[in-house]
């Protein structure tokens, strides 16, 4: 069913939501960028409309909401431990498709890999509904449409936000009680068809191609141009990647609690192993990781989709420009100068 | 060559007296280093109708154009007119006459300024800005005075080889909850700064806030963005800086952790400091030497005159001045060439 609400009555709604539900949409922090006088646009809780941030791609990506950077799991004393709660109320998240998409993939990989179900996750992800927000634009570094990712369905509610309404269309039934009343509105929610930037799929045809394209030269730029500092992981929406952390109370050294917290396989030290082991290396080494984990080994592993959804903020985020639909597009080449070497 | 010119008078004119006789070079103002690129249409237009087609980067970021006959220094001065009117006047605010005589004083030396947030990646505020609220506080005035302002402590700005250096600070905030632990921040604060983050046993940032000297590299390399600046900008205002072939010496920090608000309070209370030891004879000297003569103490105590101090600002107590002994020279002149103390013979 379709609405029509100017923002005093968005707001409205909002009020009567926050009964049940908790909002985030992508917020922006004024001033709190990475260069001093620009702002940082990333989600967390709002109560009104005018909060939320529609001009711009968040810096940060939804996930936050569900696998907050720093999150509790449990506490401990001596031989007792608790858990850290459950969310009390629902979950509502302002999110783009791509966003909705890369969901698929934290779901994937907290719910179902290896046969786990991860509780913490589970306990968030139940309570969790989406509000898709309407995305027919993007922005240079976007490159859902060649990841097929441009499109969602798993939504509560989808908004178009304009100047002076937001049109809604609700197809969850516990959301429809919030718009008895509501001047109703027919309007089609429109998807991205073509963004300002495309990208060639590298398809990797086998395991002999594969150990060439690892070898390939096309890595190397990158052990002088990334400094490995995991701004790409942390801002992507479906890396997973975390590691536990225990706190220790310093005023009684038998109690604590358990944390976990983000990780990223692009920081030195990821893949440390006991004696001092590790598999990748370089920041060629461990860009070459992502890559091939984003457009490559993920689709390999669970045969449906590329793990990468194209959401672009990798690229948006990294201090030194290195854009990874580039990448992509270099792997593609490369494979193309492989492919042609092996033809000879 | 047979001219009978005051030099003095065109030195106060912002014309400097070149070794050929009877030429002169101009160095238009520009205060905090930045200006519309359209001015310099008219640096080109006063070098090739007027100048020998040369053109130098000022020392102080002023636009020079050297070779200037001193028959052509009338038509020089009644050209700039506008452009003194738009930079001065219109940019800066400063209220001046309109005149066809040039400039009306060398005194305030340029505000040469780094480039500031508007583009650095490492600045912490807006240099241009704010050198456009110090210019009308500090020119025309025939009493002397040089600022160097800077985005950052890295002062690209030179802001410690000035009478006032102002220098970029930011107070910084930990998000605790958004810190990974990958101490990218500490490694970078031991790397360029004073190296006062260190991790803790869980995986956390400590400070020693004590000797931050909030130049924000935490938070430009913080891949979560755990580290953000505070949005209120913060200053360190050292003073006494100079070049010079007696005794150069670098400047020393004054005020910690100042507010806009002090740093123009102080600047403001220049003019009435110099007056008073000069005997109210604006004769050119270094600001240090002005400092030197009256005091560590008095200079506190004038430049202070009616400035709030922010609670965050620290005052130096003391300064322990280090100048370069150029006359003593005592690092190249053999030991047995040194100054003996005691009895001679």
């Amino acid at each position: 069913m379709g609405y029509s609400l100017n923002h005093r009555e968005t707001n409205a709604l909002f009020d009567r939501l926050a009964a049940e539900y908790k909002i985030y949409a992508p917020k922006r922090f004024a001033k709190q960028g990475r260069y001093s006088d620009t702002d940082i646009v990333r989600y967390d809780e709002i109560h009104t409309a005018e909060e939320i941030v529609w001009d711009q791609k968040s810096d940060f990506s939804a996930k936050e909401v569900l696998t907050p950077v720093t999150e509790p799991i449990f506490y401990f004393t001596e031989d007792e431990y608790r858990e850290s709660g459950a969310p009390k109320k629902k979950i509502l998240i302002f999110l783009r498709p791509c966003d909705i998409n890369a969901f698929e993939h934290q779901d994937r990989i907290y719910l179902q890999n290896g046969g786990f179900c991860d509780s913490y996750y589970q306990r968030m992800r139940e309570k969790t509904r989406f509000v898709l927000m309407e995305c027919t634009e993007g922005w240079d570094t976007c490159f859902c449409c060649s990841m097929g990712a441009n499109k969602a369905e798993e939504y509560s509610a989808a908004v178009r936000h304009t100047e002076e309404e937001i049109l809604w269309s609700v197809k969850d039934e516990e959301l429809t009680p919030y718009f008895a009343g509501c001047q109703e509105a027919d309007w089609q929610l429109q998807f991205i068809e073509k963004n300002q930037f495309a990208v060639k799929i590298p398809e990797i045809a086998d395991k002999e191609t594969l150990a060439k394209l690892k070898k390939h030269p096309m890595w190397q730029e990158y052990n002088d141009r990334c400094v490995s500092c995991g701004s790409c992981t942390l801002a992507c929406s479906t890396c997973t990647c975390f590691t536990t952390r225990d706190k220790i109370y310093s005023e009684n050294a038998k109690a604590g609690e358990r944390r976990r917290v983000h990780d990223s396989c692009q920081i030195a030290g990821f893949d440390a192993m006991a004696g001092g082991h590790g598999f990748r290396t370089t920041p060629a080494d461990r860009i070459r990781y992502r890559a091939l984990h984003k457009v490559h080994d993920y689709k390999a592993r669970f045969g449906d989709y590329h793990m990468c959804v194209g959401c672009g903020r990798c690229s948006a985020r990294c201090p030194k420009f290195i854009s990874f639909p580039a990448i992509i597009n270099k792997m593609s080449a490369a494979l193309e100068e492989i492919a042609a070497e092996a033809s000879k | 060559m047979n001219c009978d010119i005051n030099i003095k008078q065109l030195q106060k004119n912002c014309w400097r007296q070149s070794k050929v006789p009877g030429e002169f070079m101009l160095q238009l103002r520009v205060p905090g280093s930045l200006i519309e690129a359209k001015h310099l249409e008219r640096v080109v237009y006063i070098a090739n109708t007027w100048g020998n087609g040369l053109f130098h980067v000022g020392m102080r970021h002023t636009l020079n154009v050297p070779g200037v006959k001193y028959e052509n220094i009338p038509a020089v001065n009644a050209y700039i007119k506008d452009y003194i009117s738009q930079v001065e006047n219109e940019m800066c605010g400063v209220e001046m006459e309109e005149s066809e005589n040039g400039y009306p004083t060398i005194g305030a030396r340029n505000i040469m300024a780094c480039i500031g947030n508007r583009h650095c990646i490492l600045a912490n505020y807006n240099t241009q800005e704010l050198a456009k609220k110090i210019e009308p506080l500090i020119f025309p005035s025939h009493y002397h005075i040089k600022i160097g302002m800077s985005g950052c402590p890295n002062d690209c700005g030179k802001g410690q080889c000035n009478d006032f250096g102002i220098i970029g600070q930011a107070k910084m905030d930990y998000v605790y909850d958004r810190c990974i632990g990958c101490g990218q921040c500490v490694e970078a604060c031991k790397k360029h700064a004073t190296g006062v983050l260190a991790m803790t046993e869980d995986k956390k940032v400590a400070k020693d806030a004590c000797c931050c000297l909030g130049c924000g590299e935490c938070a430009v390399v913080c891949p979560a963005g755990a580290w953000v600046r505070q949005p209120k900008k913060f200053f360190r205002i050292t003073i006494g800086g100079r070049t010079g072939k007696h005794t150069p010496r670098l400047g020393k920090t004054f005020i910690n952790f100042a507010t806009e608000e002090v740093v123009l309070g102080v600047l403001g209370n220049w003019q009435k400091f110099s007056a008073w030891v000069l005997d109210y004879k604006p004769v050119y000297m270094h600001g240090g030497h002005l400092i030197d003569m009256a005091g560590y103490e008095k200079f506190k105590e004038m430049i202070l005159d009616g400035v709030e101090l922010n609670p965050e600002a620290k005052v130096a107590q003391r300064i322990m001045w280090a100048e370069s002994e150029m006359r003593g020279q005592i690092n190249v002149i053999p030991i047995g060439e040194h100054p003996v103390a005691g009895p001679q013979q």
